[in-house]
């Protein structure tokens, strides 16, 4: 299969189960209530996360939360095998990064895979009432230039989240929220939340919603990332 | 061979009287000319305007002052031609006329030259190139009739023509330092010697063959003035009643083929002095919705000191555009680009954030992990990217191969307090692992000499510190692994 195309959204995807009983839910004329998230998604770079997400990644288009206790506990390093495959591709749109709180390092975005020329970094000053950087996220996720779009928030109203995902949606772009561990306690419209924390050598994630997948927590570690290319030639 | 079309203009005049003294160069037979094409009375003359100040080895080809003074110029005729680095021509029988002759034509032109404060030198010559070599004489020449020309410019000096050095110094050593001497070659042997291009310089010099010259016609610009029927001070009646305008302008950039890159939008108040509103676009545009969309961005973070009363739209210089087609493939899909939605993006972002607020990184290859990256604008690194990376250190990206370094860097390194020798951060630190030393950077007076350490703190965070090797051997905070 082309790792590229969209994978079907068998979740989480069972290798062990009989290839007659695959052959026979993979039939188009058969629904099964379980896999709402039919939907595109990107490998995480992590095989034991890509078994607990919906549809085996993280979803092409669509909000998704990332809630660690603190800033700095690993929430990036979680996003980065994805970002830096999305990156790669020869027709790799912008990766956007919105107001991030400290300056990235360029040296190890670039050890870690990520090409440069394809991420763009966007210091929105808030000028008046509304706030710069969600209304920054919320142009380029609907801009439909860019494969991921980043930010840090730590107060998002709900009706500005659904903006969020809608402009995700129409932007055909990840949009990946970081916000505080409280805010966990808010309602959100994101098509994923995840709590994050640190453990020596990786961290715990713990998903808190998962539209069409299942709720549970695992253990990673950033030693099992795998390094492959979106793109099978 | 037939005539060309620009002979009423450019056509050589008529052959020297009998009564000048015939050269010994022999003339080219005007086989094709009818004889009598051009009458007397409309053979061309010209004036030649020399403006000292912009010759020199160092002067580009053509100057921002040379296009204003032949702007200018285009008052006293139409046809005004450009002689770059430092010439201007304009064809004036039918001008003379107009300011009493040759006299109160100089006084003219000498006139305007003086408000923009330039001294020129100007001759008269019924050929294009004799009328440059004619104010490069160093004295005055004004030769209105064709007979007179060929011994008008007998004695001046042969460096007049601006012949590359080296034929000036062959010339030299045959003896010859005037044009009058040149003119007295033969001209078989001088061709043959000097090229047949000098030959057709001389040529044109006494009008003997034809000397096209283009036609220099000003840029043309964008300029609309719109008063509103009502005073408004809000930004939608603002951006409604500048539709009409950007309309306008995008049928004139269409019509050209070609884009703008800067609009500046001028509000008029009743008391107060003009508010001005720029735009700069990335890329060549004329597409009036666009455009109306980028300055409504714009629009809305203007403050207005008081209603409007008349708004004016003026467009920077027309450039040409590069026209791109639609791809087949949706952006981001295999195959396919998405450079155009990418450029209007970061358009949208920078009209309403700054220009400075959007960039790219780019590698250094420098140790020291302040200098190993900058900031460059979108764009400006895709070209950087492209050049082949250096064949030794850097990898393919040109990022030094070191240890693994944080996701996140302090723009400023934090001082952290210690504690018995060990450095604090909201708690107890524990340091893991071996130090790294950094100890580089003493040619450019930003030198550093430090020891790095991991860390974790108590919230389980992975920290980059360093220690000044230099005493009072200070800690620092200065990345976060993320």
């Amino acid at each position: 299969m082309n790792a590229d195309s969209p994978r079907s959204g068998l979740a989480p995807s069972r290798p062990q189960t009989d290839p007659r009983l695959e052959r026979l839910l993979s039939h188009p004329a058969l629904w099964r209530a379980g896999a709402a998230a039919r939907a595109p998604v990107w490998p995480s770079g992590f095989a034991s996360l890509d078994e607990g997400l919906p549809g085996g990644g993280w979803p092409r288009s669509g909000l998704i939360e990332i809630l660690p206790a603190r800033f700095g506990q690993g929430e990036l390093q979680l996003m980065l095998p994805a970002l830096a495959a999305l990156t790669a591709r020869p027709e790799a749109r912008w990766c956007v990064w919105v107001k991030p709180p400290l300056q990235p390092f360029a040296p190890a975005l670039a050890s870690s895979g990520m090409t440069l020329t394809r991420v763009l970094i966007v210091r929105a000053t808030d000028r008046g009432r509304r706030p710069a950087a969600l209304w920054a996220f919320e142009q380029a996720l609907g801009s439909g230039a860019c494969d991921s779009v980043l930010t840090w928030a730590r107060h998002a109203p709900v009706r500005q989240l659904r903006r969020l995902q809608l402009a995700a949606q129409r932007g055909n772009a990840l949009g990946i929220l970081f916000r505080p561990r409280e805010s966990a306690r808010e309602s959100s419209p994101a098509m994923l939340r995840v709590a994050l924390e640190p453990r020596r050598g990786g961290a715990r994630v713990t998903l808190l919603k998962s539209r069409g997948g299942t709720l549970g927590a695992l253990d990673l570690t950033w030693e099992a990332i795998r390094r492959e290319p979106l793109e099978a030639s | 061979m037939r005539a060309p079309r620009t002979i009423d203009l450019f056509a050589p005049a008529d052959l020297p009287a009998r009564s000048a003294p015939r050269p010994a160069v022999q003339p080219v037979a005007p086989r094709a000319l009818p004889p009598r094409a051009i009458q007397p009375s409309r053979a061309p003359l010209w004036l030649g305007v020399h403006v000292p100040e912009l010759s020199g080895p160092g002067q580009p080809g053509t100057s921002r002052a040379l296009l204003v003074l032949a702007a200018r110029a285009q008052r006293f005729t139409p046809r005004v031609s450009l002689a770059p680095p430092d010439g201007v021509l304009l064809e004036v029988r039918s001008s003379l006329h107009l300011f009493g002759g040759v006299e109160g034509l100089c006084a003219a032109l000498l006139g305007e030259c003086a408000e923009l404060k330039r001294t020129v030198t100007l001759a008269f010559a019924p050929t294009p190139l004799a009328a440059l070599v004619g104010t490069r004489a160093q004295r005055p020449f004004r030769v209105l009739d064709a007979a007179q020309l060929t011994g008008s410019l007998a004695p001046v000096p042969v460096t007049a023509l601006r012949w590359p050095q080296e034929t000036i110094e062959r010339l030299a050593c045959l003896g010859v330092r005037t044009i009058g001497q040149v003119l007295r070659l033969p001209r078989a042997g001088f061709a043959q010697r000097f090229g047949t291009m000098r030959l057709t310089d001389l040529d044109r010099l006494v009008g003997r063959a034809s000397d096209p010259r283009e036609r220099f016609e000003a840029p043309a610009r964008f300029r609309r003035r719109r008063e509103l029927s009502y005073e408004s001070a809000s930004h939608a009646q603002l951006a409604a009643a500048l539709r009409p305008l950007l309309a306008e302008l995008g049928d004139f950039l269409t019509a050209r083929q070609c884009g703008v890159l800067a609009l500046e939008c001028l509000f008029w108040h009743r008391r107060h002095a003009p508010t001005r509103c720029e735009l700069r676009l990335g890329e060549p545009q004329a597409d009036a919705q666009r455009l109306a969309q980028l300055l409504d961005e714009r629009l809305r973070t203007l403050a207005l000191p008081e209603p409007v009363r008349a708004c004016e739209l003026r467009a920077g210089l027309p450039v040409a555009r590069r026209l791109h087609s639609a791809g087949l493939w949706q952006p981001g899909e295999r195959g396919g680009r998405a450079e155009a939605s990418g450029i209007e993006l970061i358009e949208r972002l920078r009209v309403r954030l700054g220009e400075e607020a959007i960039e790219t990184l780019q590698l250094v290859p420098d140790h020291r992990p302040e200098a190993a990256w900058c900031r460059a604008a979108p764009g400006a690194s895709a070209a950087a990217a492209s050049a082949p990376p250096p064949q030794d250190g850097p990898d393919a990206q040109g990022a030094l191969r070191t240890a693994p370094r944080p996701l996140w860097l302090l723009p400023v390194p934090r001082r952290l307090p210690q504690h018995g020798g060990l450095p604090r951060y909201r708690g107890t630190l524990h340091l893991e692992g071996e130090p790294e030393r950094i100890e580089t950077g003493w040619w450019d007076g930003r030198d550093v000499a430090r020891d790095y350490y991991n860390a974790r703190d108590v919230h389980g965070r992975r920290l980059w510190l360093y220690r000044e090797r230099e005493r009072p051997h200070r800690w620092f905070l200065h990345g976060v692994y993320g």
